[in-house]
């Protein structure tokens, strides 16, 4: 396997290529031939109605799955499947180093506060545990979080633990940071602060941003934005 | 604490506790009965060696058969032309009822017997030959409360007792000897003997001591056909008493190590059913199957280890128990070998991790957007 850091092979970071996602031998169509590029530090927004693909995309686009037809390549070499002779990546090894996903609901784990969270990633890397916690006290630190570092879930606001969510999808430092409705389940003060923080990180660290939202005002802070319908890009 | 792989298992096991200490009951008891049952019979094996070892027991010739319980007596004459052979002595061994609650061991010697070298006599005298006489071992002597002087009924006979002895043997300090010929009468056993014990001559110059019982047992063999002589460790371990005893152990203990294992079983599938969003999580995450599978049956481990740990406290105890109470006291000694102690840790981990190898098998096959919409 290649690594795709050393051996850039198009002028897209990510792209997607007729990409087909069916279910059910093929009853349900969810995406219906998708083809999109994503170039490095660009921040792109998915947008559609519930129904329209654009969380599926997001899936293929971050190897959460695995399209029916059609590939997904990351620096122009295929992820999980290989094409053309050409070798893939796999597909969890490009979650680990390559992605970051950041969900609606959060998904922290309870046992866990929200430091030990952050490290979730890392653990069973053969990284050290000073290294971990380092970086994920950094990263809290970063997101505003320093007093809040040995807190659980469930003792944290909906905007903390977007945060220690946020952080933990930073943790690996990806290229790729995909975003399912990540202010889905926040008011709108808290949304507008997760909003905020994502353009920074963005901005500051250079990660390419691929969210999907239903909320077009949300949409508009992209810098490029591509609406879904019926399994297909519409415009 | 830092949060390490092994720490963030242990704390998955950890979060349902009420879960997870009853599952640690059904392994402890599991494995507490196999550190208990093997460790008896273990034990008893290690009396039987004993017992040859103090008493300076070469070889024992006995029967080929497995169920060996009689052989002539009129055969000494021949062994004792062995000329390997320095002594050999016939004796019985047998079980009988002294009490209604209590069955001990009894064994018929003659008076002479070197074996006698192995006993301490702390009060009284040894038995003669052809007298209802007997010698009580001190732990016996003990539970039964006897003393020399007293009468104590065997087989519908009263016997004297003349002599309290004590013995490194718990086969012997709990045990009862007789004169030969006595018991030979109560066990309708007339000319017959179980077995005899041999010691052997020094070995010569130029000859090892294996090569030289080796000789010995060649000659009994060719000199006695259908019987044959055994080395005292060979004739601790495999008398059928011994391999009655470690069956039942191994028997009895692997059905308990079954219950223990589908526990575990069923724990470790409610754990991965539960948790498949957490999976989920983890497989998003870029967690490979591998890793999943190794954390799931890394938790089973940890069941195991802490079921193991708690069982075998509880199989010492049991252990300890059977050690004090006066119908076990003769063929158990209460201390745990670490040979059992280890090997009931590894059986907790093997059950363990057997036990949660489909729970994880099927946690890592687990789809991570399937897995993320499970509710």
């Amino acid at each position: 396997m290649s690594d795709p850091t050393t051996t850039p092979r198009s002028e897209y970071l990510l792209e997607a290529r007729d990409l087909k996602k069916s279910y059910e031998n093929g009853a349900i169509e969810a995406l219906r031939g998708v083809s999109l590029g994503i170039v490095a530090g660009d921040f792109l927004a998915i947008t559609g109605p519930s129904g329209s693909g654009k969380s599926t995309l997001l899936h293929l686009l971050g190897g959460l799955d695995l399209a029916t037809e059609g590939t997904v390549l990351f620096r122009g070499q295929p992820v999980g499947k290989s094409q053309n002779g050409v070798a893939a990546i796999d597909i969890d090894t490009y979650r680990a180093r390559w992605a970051g996903f950041i969900f609606q609901s959060f998904h922290l784990l309870p046992a866990l506060n929200a430091l030990e969270n952050v490290q979730v990633p890392m653990l069973g890397t053969g990284s050290h545990r000073r290294d971990r916690e380092e970086r994920a006290r950094a990263l809290l630190v970063e997101l505003g979080l320093e007093p809040r570092l040995r807190q659980y879930p469930n003792q944290l606001s909906a905007g903390e633990r977007q945060r220690v969510a946020i952080a933990r999808s930073l943790v690996n430092n990806p290229a790729v940071l995909l975003a399912d409705e990540p202010t889905g389940n926040l008011d709108s003060v808290n949304s507008a602060k997760i909003l905020d923080l994502l353009a920074q990180i963005q901005e500051r660290h250079g990660t390419t941003l691929i969210m999907v939202t239903h909320d077009l005002n949300i949409a508009a802070t992209a810098h490029r934005h591509v609406a879904m319908r019926d399994g297909r890009i519409c415009d | 604490m830092r949060l390490s792989f092994v720490g963030f298992a242990w704390r998955n096991v950890w979060r349902r506790r009420l879960r997870t200490a009853l599952t640690l009951c059904g392994i402890g008891m599991g494995i507490g009965a196999f550190v208990a049952l093997v460790g008896f019979s273990r034990s008893f094996e290690h009396a039987w060696l004993e017992m040859y070892e103090n008493a300076g027991t070469d070889l024992a010739v006995v029967q080929k058969t497995f169920l060996n319980t009689s052989v002539d007596q009129s055969i000494a004459p021949v062994l004792q032309r062995i000329p390997q052979i320095a002594i050999a002595a016939p004796m019985i061994i047998n079980m009988m009822a002294v009490t209604p609650e209590v069955n001990t061991l009894v064994y018929g010697w003659q008076a002479n017997t070197f074996e006698f070298s192995a006993l301490n006599i702390l009060e009284g005298r040894r038995f003669r030959d052809g007298q209802q006489e007997v010698m009580l071992g001190e732990l016996l002597a003990g539970s039964l409360n006897k003393k020399v002087g007293d009468t104590i009924d065997l087989q519908g006979g009263s016997f004297t007792v003349v002599g309290i002895f004590r013995s490194g043997s718990a086969l012997e300090a709990g045990a009862i000897i007789m004169p030969l010929d006595q018991m030979q009468s109560l066990s309708g056993m007339s000319g017959k003997v179980t077995a005899f014990h041999v010691q052997l001559k020094p070995a010569p110059s130029g000859v090892s001591p294996d090569q030289w019982r080796q000789q010995a047992e060649d000659a009994v063999s060719s000199a006695l056909p259908g019987l044959r002589a055994v080395p005292a460790a060979e004739r601790a371990a495999n008398n059928q008493l011994v391999i009655l005893a470690h069956a039942a152990a191994w028997g009895t203990s692997l059905i308990a190590l079954l219950v223990a294992a589908l526990g575990i079983a069923n724990t470790m599938a409610m754990s991965v059913f539960e948790r498949t969003k957490e999976i989920g999580v983890l497989r998003a995450m870029g967690w490979s199957r591998r890793r999943v599978m190794t954390l799931i049956l890394l938790e089973a481990a940890a069941l195991g280890v802490a079921g193991g740990v708690v069982g075998v406290a509880l199989g010492w105890g049991a252990l300890h128990i059977l050690g004090m109470l006066p119908q076990t006291a003769s063929i158990v000694s209460s201390t745990l070998p670490l040979r059992t102690l280890l090997d009931g840790l590894i059986m907790a981990i093997l059950v363990g991790v057997a036990a949660g190898s489909i729970p994880a098998w099927r946690g890592a096959q687990l789809s991570p957007v399937e897995a993320l919409r499970h509710e």
